[in-house]
């Protein structure tokens, strides 16, 4: 088969029941570096105009499609959506054997119920699509991006603790740079101010006589958060051994998919934690019905708390395939639930449940000389 | 064949420095064009190719391979190389030209003194206008590499061609990363250097390129020069 023949083979698994679909191209630079932060550059195309504006080659179709799915649903729909594509799509390569331009076929759901059957759903249709093109899987990565959050939750932190770990959670150096950062308490003067009945007043009084100015857009109330904020970690004393052990053993949990419900649940146990149980059923229950309808995908599946960690938008079920003659930096499909996406990109005006699956038929070839 | 290309700072406390360190090893350079000129030899050493170039050309062409050897200063070595350990080896660090890479804020956040403090601040702010943090500085990659380490996420880059210390107080940024010595014009500019914000302690090095056409004559011309640093 060429390559061209697999993207047929692969489009012909998404089409039904989807809006076809081919986005813009070309995005302002700010829509994924606002949205993602400035990890993801040293993997996106851009460009610069003559005016000095940023802008950027679209490095997936995930982001253009829910862009053009906002609009409709500030419009005012709320109806489910599925677009499906064969499109373009340019990253600078993670390995030097990696084009800049490639392909993906893939879809994107939006709108539907947020549940197993609709992560199973997913799966079995990317799954589908790697079939199609007969290719086979040498191992799937799992990984289900609630789980840790939920944990986090779970550990009875302050709530600025909690945040403050769910997002270095995302970030390269984890939780780790976060519990190897020594806690700090205020110095009299910062107690003074935040003890004050008008503390941006006297924060103000601070300035002037200290010879500060204030610069640039933050606020001197943004500061008296600050304090506060940190006032309240000082006084929650660091995060408790109790707290450090189980996200260490959560950040290590690697195990074979059929076995990281049991495992999650003997850390839970363990460390007599509540709170986690619903992504954990969630969990469960999307097992077992891959179980059922893919056993062999199961028995391949590898399972990782950590798994996706730095996809940025995904914050539910994630996974990709892995083939041979490939590294496991270059799967050949992958999918993923991103229900905050919508919201996040419009500021909480409008929201959609969200889930999308894409297969790399330039990769999907090299599997098969490779097998 | 082609001789082996040696290059050296063209202008400031950096060019008299390295002249003083060659001449230490009895090494003198010789101007074409008068002390304008770019072209230089090393009197007695006609089998090297001497260029002046600035510390930046210096960096690039020993990363890209079209210089075989040069003196620059490891913050841009370090920052503009795509895989450090591979693109350049340092032959010798020489002991002046030494500035440190820093990350700055305004010294009235009195709530930010740690790389923690600025992503909680960072996430606050996100949150309250809409948009990150902006970070100004000539040093991209360290600084992404950095706060990556450091699991700061909340900021956006703004590349300064320079006077980044202005940044700040101009509005461009909130936030640089530059290079200090004393830290005194960062503290003019109503800036302070977090704690734990020390990126990089950078000096001038003498460093050789990984991916130059090194042929035994080039490697010899260029060898009493690596013995004797």
């Amino acid at each position: 088969m060429s390559e061209a023949a697999l993207i047929d083979a692969a489009r012909r698994v998404f089409a039904p029941g989807a809006t076809e679909i081919d986005p813009a191209y070309i995005l302002p630079a700010d829509r994924p570096l606002e949205l993602s932060g400035e990890a993801i550059r040293t993997r996106l195309c851009t460009f610069t105009d003559a005016r000095g504006a940023e802008w950027v080659m679209r490095p997936d179709l995930t982001l253009p499609v829910a862009d053009a799915e906002l609009q409709r649903r500030l419009s005012g729909a709320k109806d489910e959506r599925v677009y499906a594509y064969a499109a373009r799509a340019f990253r600078l390569p993670a390995a030097p054997d990696d084009p800049l331009e490639f392909t993906q076929v893939g879809f994107e759901r939006f709108g539907a119920l947020s549940n197993p059957d609709a992560d199973v759903a997913l799966f079995t249709r990317v799954l589908e699509a790697v079939d199609a093109c007969d290719v086979h899987s040498r191992a799937i990565m799992m990984g289900d991006l609630a789980i840790v959050p939920a944990f986090i939750e779970a550990l009875g932190l302050p709530d600025v603790m909690q945040a403050r770990l769910k997002r270095a959670f995302r970030q390269d150096g984890g939780v780790r740079a976060l519990l190897d950062a020594p806690a700090r308490g205020l110095d009299a003067q910062a107690k003074r101010i935040l003890a004050s009945a008008d503390p941006a007043g006297a924060l103000t009084e601070h300035f002037s006589q200290a010879g500060f100015t204030l610069m640039g857009a933050r606020s001197a109330d943004e500061i008296v958060e600050g304090l506060s904020a940190q006032a309240a970690e000082a006084a929650a004393g660091g995060i408790p051994a109790r707290a450090q052990a189980i996200l260490h053993a959560l950040g290590s949990l690697d195990c074979a998919a059929g076995e990281a419900p049991r495992q999650l649940d003997h850390l839970c146990a363990e460390h007599s934690l509540k709170g986690p149980h619903a992504p954990i059923a969630a969990l469960t229950e999307r097992l077992e019905r891959i179980g059922k309808v893919r056993p062999k995908a199961l028995a391949a599946s590898v399972f990782r708390a950590s798994f996706g960690r730095r996809f940025t938008y995904y914050d539910g079920f994630l996974f990709e395939v892995l083939s041979d003659g490939l590294t496991d930096r270059q799967p050949v499909a992958a999918g993923g639930r991103y229900d905050g996406l919508i919201a996040a990109l419009s500021n909480g005006r409008v929201s959609a449940t969200a889930l999308g699956g894409v297969v790399r038929p330039d990769r999907l070839l090299r599997a098969k000389a490779a097998s | 064949m082609s001789k082996p290309i040696l290059a050296l700072p063209s202008k400031g406390r950096l060019k008299d420095q390295a002249e003083q360190w060659l001449g230490a090893r009895g090494l003198r350079i010789v101007q074409s064009g008068g002390a304008r000129g770019y072209s230089a030899a090393l009197e007695g050493h006609a089998e090297i190719d001497v260029r002046l170039l600035s510390a930046r050309e210096i960096a690039d062409g020993l990363i890209s391979g079209d210089l075989h050897a040069g003196i620059t200063g490891e913050d841009l070595l370090y920052d503009l190389a795509p895989d450090a350990a591979h693109d350049f080896e340092t032959v010798a660090r020489l002991g002046f030209g030494g500035a440190d890479v820093v990350v700055a804020v305004p010294s009235a956040w009195i709530d930010v003194d740690t790389m923690a403090d600025l992503e909680r601040a960072g996430a606050a702010f996100r949150k309250r206008h809409h948009r990150r943090l902006r970070v100004a500085t000539k040093y991209l990659q360290l600084t992404r590499q950095f706060f990556g380490a450091k699991s700061v996420g909340e900021y956006r880059l703004v590349e300064s061609a320079g006077a980044t210390e202005a940044a700040p107080a101009t509005g461009s940024a909130d936030v640089i990363v530059d290079i200090t010595s004393t830290g005194a014009t960062l503290a003019a500019n109503g800036l302070k250097v977090l704690s734990d914000g020390l990126i990089l302690k950078s000096q001038a090095v003498l460093a050789r390129s990984r991916h130059a056409d090194w042929t035994p004559e080039s490697a010899g011309a260029l060898g009493a020069l690596f013995q004797s640093a």
